[in-house]
């Protein structure tokens, strides 16, 4: 089927950069030009935002450079120490500047509605500029700290809504100004605070000989077996 | 009558999967749902911390059981985008072919679970004996007609069959006779019109500001798919077009145009079936071994905290989505992901449909819901 | 007219009533009322043997003159009844089932009586016989080793092989797969019967008496023949409708009574859907009536016979909507709104367990089976033979074929009608309640006040008090069919499926709150 070329994958992407960079540079949000490795190879537009300007980013990008979609929104979690064991020696995945991470992935889908009756035909050799299918990520980085919080796009995208209700769920985050927020994969009762997603809730199995063949962990050495005594 | 609240599930004919909906009715007519998920959630994002990039592929086969090789395929394109690897083109075809097959069967297990939704059931045992064949299909190819585990990070477990090409043309010929069997079955019921026409008007804008997407867009009348969007596989080297349904109302499109874009785009995945396996580098009849580099390129094994990758991907629901940090593992090599995130198009399109059916009546609720797909499997991970 | 075959041989009614005359004759008669007065001539004995041997006699054979008639009646009842049970569960649901496989395309292998007790190397699963009360499991546990010990299989291996053996269809003449229905209702007898916590109990218990007792009191007057039936009043289908129409205060106290939201909305669709159809057939029905002017099954029957021409051919639009209003009736796809399984789990039955339930669903079979009969009774003359006239005049042929006797012709017909109805039901989609209320007041009124007034013309003015029109009064109601049939045929070719023009009328409801701007249509 007829696709997009990468030449215009890559004008579309530069434009994007450009403009974003021109509009937001001195708020301390910028863009660049990255590329799949995989697939096509095709480039999106990575953007890097501190999370209090994160919603006029966000207004600009939808009503502006007409971003229509929001795809996904991730938690990450950053702990200064994270050990894999329990008892175990770990690493740090994060540092004092990194706590949590926010990555959000929005795509420019230029869809409008079509008239009754009618399809849209789209000949994606001719899209020229803002009618270019673009993919972006955000990334909103916070510090340690032990309730992150990060304004709500609820009422930009409509799809941020379960979205940020999810990761409210497994990872943390809170969303400021989000309407209703409530429990949606884990049980509605569970305790406040549970968010299994967090480098501190460890899993209970490591491996699939402990989970099937061992259940109960009888063969399981003790933690500090190798200790000297 | 005052109104009250019925519930709808987990356990209930209507929904395909585990899920509640609680619907508050004024006699016939819904005024409010409020959807409830979460039953399988089986906590696959935070497994998949703790294993293997190749032993993460089984977990995403098992997230939408109904189309298990498109959710494979869409991690592993996100895997490959996090370490950098390598696919040989033929690997690229192979793959088209077994996720364009999976298609088929997708929508043909929609088909044959909408329409006892609707009343007729039919098309139910007719859509499941034609979807024994592509099954049939896909096991010579993965062995197994559910959950594959066939592509691998960098390539494919294995060739095509001997024989696989020839059996396949002659399926899609018979299915293609069958599927206008069905056509003539359902399109030519005033009942089944009557049922589906005018139900769940959706606009496209509303749509895909609330992140539906998939034929549930293209049914209103939009050409927009992942596959020419954001070009992925070889799909801009083989001939086939996404299927796109007119607008029927002002209102946006209906149930009945949901169901003929699924239908439609039935042929139009067994079209590029047919071309890729005419264009397929290597010829189709030829069967090279297993780790032959024709198939299968060696990839990195780890990725390093700061690398991370992402892929968007066309299921047959609509978009998936897959992001891989790297970085994790139990010293931090990277051997495992530090976070894999999963998008699934039902845990959005789910609350979005729970809201267009306000206004409709009780009975058009499995209408409604069936004719968007649902799948529980991917939305509760 | 030709042969008055309106009395057939198998005259179960005479029969009965003949034999309960004569044990009531031989019993009374061989009283000798004389007897006792020849052997006390004293006069005060007159007073006593009076007693004795005029009044005792006289009430006993008054009370055994009740007593045979009744009996009479009850043996009819019996008769009639197990006829429909026999013929309901062995055949009408077998032919459901098997019917609606081969539409779905679902061969597979036949369950027999075989699978009772089959086992492997002689051990049968569950030993079920086990539970059989009175003692009767040690016999039953005897047969079955012997039958396993010979025709059992021998092993795993035969068992599999003789599963997937899809072409296996059993022994033909032993009935596969007949005794399936009856299979499923033992079945339902061992589940539990359970009482929703909240539910208003004695409705709720009443509910499942309401609807099964007016099912069955149907049956009584549906004739099998010309002499087997259970009553036949002055006006039956007056009788038989009038109760007809309980069901559905029955249903609508089930769906009430189970305190389940459910039920509850199935109960009410149900009640809407049933009061809205009974209008339709009870005007269809009318007109059945006036063209065959008599109130009564068996004279409508012998009408059609009389006249030379089954009411078919002279109401083909009443017959189609007779039809279409009865499987409204009886609650069949796609008229099944009620009990929507997709949306409602069971409607109205949903609370019900174990063999009120069942006997729901039999009922919901015996009324689909009563419609079905009453469709070749009124318009396809009943237990009288296809074209009688024309080949009862062949001689030995002819009167081998008037021979049959009318019960064989009524389960023809009716199963024939019972064949449409699953084919109905396998084809088309469910229709939504408000769908089938507008069809129901908008389409299908109108067109049976029409179909009346038709047939006030048709016996008004064409009817000439023996046959239909002048000669041998074929030619009017051959019109009639050829003008539907073309009708029929004009009106059913389909839409062009490529059309974008207006799309076809759907019914909505109020637009949803604020959320899409008001469209053309």
């Amino acid at each position: 089927m007829q696709s997009i070329s990468s030449e215009q994958n890559l004008s579309a992407v530069g434009m994007a950069v450009e403009d974003t960079n021109k509009r937001f540079g001195e708020a301390g949000i910028s863009a660049e030009v990255c590329q799949h490795r995989s697939g096509r190879k095709y480039s999106f537009v990575h953007i890097n935002c501190p999370p209090n300007h994160w919603v006029s980013l966000a207004k600009w990008l939808r009503f502006e450079q007409g971003v229509d979609y929001l795809s996904m929104i991730t938690g990450i979690h950053f702990p200064l120490e994270f050990e894999f064991f329990s008892g175990q020696p770990g690493y740090a995945p994060g540092t004092p500047e990194k706590g949590w991470e926010v990555i959000i992935h929005l795509t420019r889908k230029g869809i409008k509605n079509p008239k009754l009756g009618e399809q849209t035909v789209i000949n994606a050799s001719k899209l020229v500029g803002m009618d270019v299918p673009l993919e972006y990520q955000v990334s909103l980085v916070l510090p340690q700290t032990d309730e992150p919080k990060v304004p709500s796009v609820q009422s930009i995208w409509e799809g941020a809504d379960w979205n940020e209700k999810e990761t409210w769920d497994l990872v943390g985050i809170e969303f400021e100004g989000h309407d209703n927020m409530m429990r949606v994969l884990n049980p509605h009762d569970s305790p406040p605070g549970f968010h299994p997603l967090q480098k501190q809730y460890k899993i209970r199995y490591h491996n699939h000989n402990e989970m099937y063949d061992d259940a109960q962990g009888f063969m399981r050495k003790p933690l500090d077996s190798d200790k000297k005594k | 009558m005052a109104e009250m609240w019925i519930t709808m599930g987990p356990q209930h004919p209507m929904t395909h999967g585990l899920w509640t909906l609680r619907v508050k009715v004024d006699g016939e007519t819904v005024v409010d749902t409020v959807p409830e998920l979460g039953y399988i959630h089986r906590g696959v994002e935070k497994i998949c911390e703790a294993r293997d990039f190749t032993q993460i592929t089984p977990y995403c086969d098992r997230l939408c059981y109904a189309s298990a090789m498109t959710w494979a395929q869409s991690y592993i394109y996100a895997a490959e985008d996090l370490l950098g690897a390598e696919v040989p083109e033929r690997a690229e075809y192979i793959r088209l072919i077994a996720v364009e097959m999976q298609r088929v069967a997708s929508h043909l297990m929609w088909l044959g679970a909408y329409c006892p939704d609707v009343g007729n059931l039919t098309v139910f045992v007719w859509c499941l004996r034609d979807r024994e064949l592509f099954l049939d299909l896909l096991q010579e190819l993965g062995g197994s007609r559910m959950h594959y585990n066939f592509p691998r990070v960098g390539g494919v477990k294995r060739d095509l069959p001997i024989g696989f090409a020839m059996r396949a043309r002659a399926k899609i010929e018979m299915f293609r006779k069958r599927l206008q069997e069905y056509e003539m079955l359902l399109d030519e019921s005033t009942i089944f019109l009557v049922r589906t026409q005018g139900v769940g008007a959706c606009k496209a804008e509303e749509m895909i500001n609330a992140g539906v997407t998939g034929p549930n867009i293209r049914a209103a009348g939009v050409n927009y798919d992942i596959r020419w969007a954001h070009p992925y596989s070889v799909y801009d080297q083989i001939d086939g077009l996404a299927a796109v349904e007119k607008v029927s109302s002002n209102e946006g499109s209906d149930c009945y145009d949901r169901y003929r874009v699924r239908m439609t785009e039935m042929i139009e995945s067994c079209n590029m079936i047919i071309s890729a396996l005419d264009s397929i580098p290597g010829g189709a009849e030829t069967h090279y071994n297993k780790k032959d580099e024709m198939i299968y390129l060696k990839p990195p094994i780890r990725a390093p905290a700061g690398q991370n990758g992402f892929h968007h991907f066309e299921d047959s629901r609509g978009e998936s989505t897959f992001y891989l940090a790297g970085g994790g593992g139990k010293k931090g090599r990277g051997e495992f992901p530090y976070r894999m995130s999963i998008r699934s198009p039902m845990f959005i399109t789910i609350p979005y449909v729970s809201k267009a059916m306000i206004g409709y009546k009780v009975a058009d609720i499995p209408a409604i819901m069936g004719s968007f797909d649902p799948c529980i499997g991917e939305t509760d991970r | 007219m030709a042969k008055d075959a309106k009395y057939d041989w198998l005259n179960v009614n005479k029969a009965i009533d003949s034999s309960a005359t004569d044990i009531h004759s031989i019993a009374f008669n061989s009283i000798d009322v004389n007897a006792g007065t020849s052997f006390c001539a004293a006069d005060g004995t007159i007073a006593a043997n009076t007693f004795f041997f005029d009044t005792i006699p006289k009430c006993t054979g008054e009370v055994f003159e009740i007593v045979t008639t009744s009996v009479v009646a009850f043996t009819m009842c019996v008769v009639i009844f197990s006829i429909i049970m026999l013929s309901q569960f062995i055949t009408v649901i077998w032919t459901e089932r098997k019917l609606i496989a081969r539409f779905m395309d679902r061969r597979g292998a036949t369950t027999s009586m075989r699978s009772l007790w089959v086992g492997e190397n002689g051990v049968t699963a569950g030993e079920w016989w086990t539970l059989l009360p009175f003692g009767l499991g040690a016999p039953v546990g005897w047969l079955v080793n012997t039958l396993n010990r010979f025709v059992g299989n021998k092993s795993d291996k035969a068992t599999v092989s003789r599963v997937n053996n899809r072409s296996w269809h059993g022994i033909w003449f032993l009935f596969p797969g007949f005794f399936q229905g009856l299979g499923d209702g033992m079945k339902f007898l061992t589940k539990e019967h359970m009482v929703p916590n909240k539910a208003d109990k004695l409705i709720y218990e009443l509910a499942p008496f309401l609807i099964i007792s007016s099912t069955v009191l149907i049956l009584g007057f549906l004739p099998f023949g010309s002499g087997i039936y259970a009553a036949d009043p002055e006006m039956s289908v007056l009788f038989a409708f009038a109760i007809f129409g309980i069901a559905p205060l029955g249903v609508f106290f089930a769906g009430w009574s189970s305190n389940n939201k459910y039920s509850l909305l199935g109960g009410i669709r149900s009640a809407a859907q049933l009061t809205a159809y009974e209008i339709p057939l009870l005007i269809t029905i009318l007109s059945v009536c006036v063209l065959s002017g008599s109130l009564n099954v068996i004279e409508i029957i012998d009408f059609q016979y009389g006249s030379g021409v089954w009411n078919f051919f002279l109401i083909p639009l009443g017959a189609l909507l007779f039809l279409i209003t009865m499987i409204a009736e009886v609650e069949r796809i796609p008229f099944d709104m009620p009990e929507a399984e997709a949306e409602l789990v069971e409607g109205w039955w949903t609370e019900y367990g174990g063999m009120r339930w069942g006997l729901l669903f039999a009922s919901e079979y015996l009324r689909c089976y009563a419609a079905c009969i009453l469709m070749a009774h009124f318009f396809f003359g009943g237990y009288h033979a296809p074209f009688a006239n024309f080949i009862g005049d062949f001689g030995s042929i002819g009167d081998a074929y008037l021979a049959i006797p009318g019960i064989v012709w009524v389960l023809l017909k009716a199963w024939f009608f019972f064949a449409i109805f699953v084919w109905v039901r396998a084809a088309f989609p469910r229709i939504r309640t408000d769908q089938i209320l507008e069809l129901g007041w908008k389409y299908l009124l109108p067109l049976s006040l029409i179909n009346l007034a038709f047939a006030f013309i048709l016996r008004l003015y064409v009817f000439d008090g023996n046959s239909w029109g002048p000669g041998s009064g074929l030619i009017v109601p051959a019109a009639i069919t050829i003008i539907s049939l073309i009708l029929f045929v004009v009106l059913s070719v389909d839409e062009d499926p490529d059309w974008d023009g207006q799309r076809m009328n759907h019914t909505r409801t109020r637009t949803p709150a604020g959320t899409h701007t008001l469209g053309e249509d």
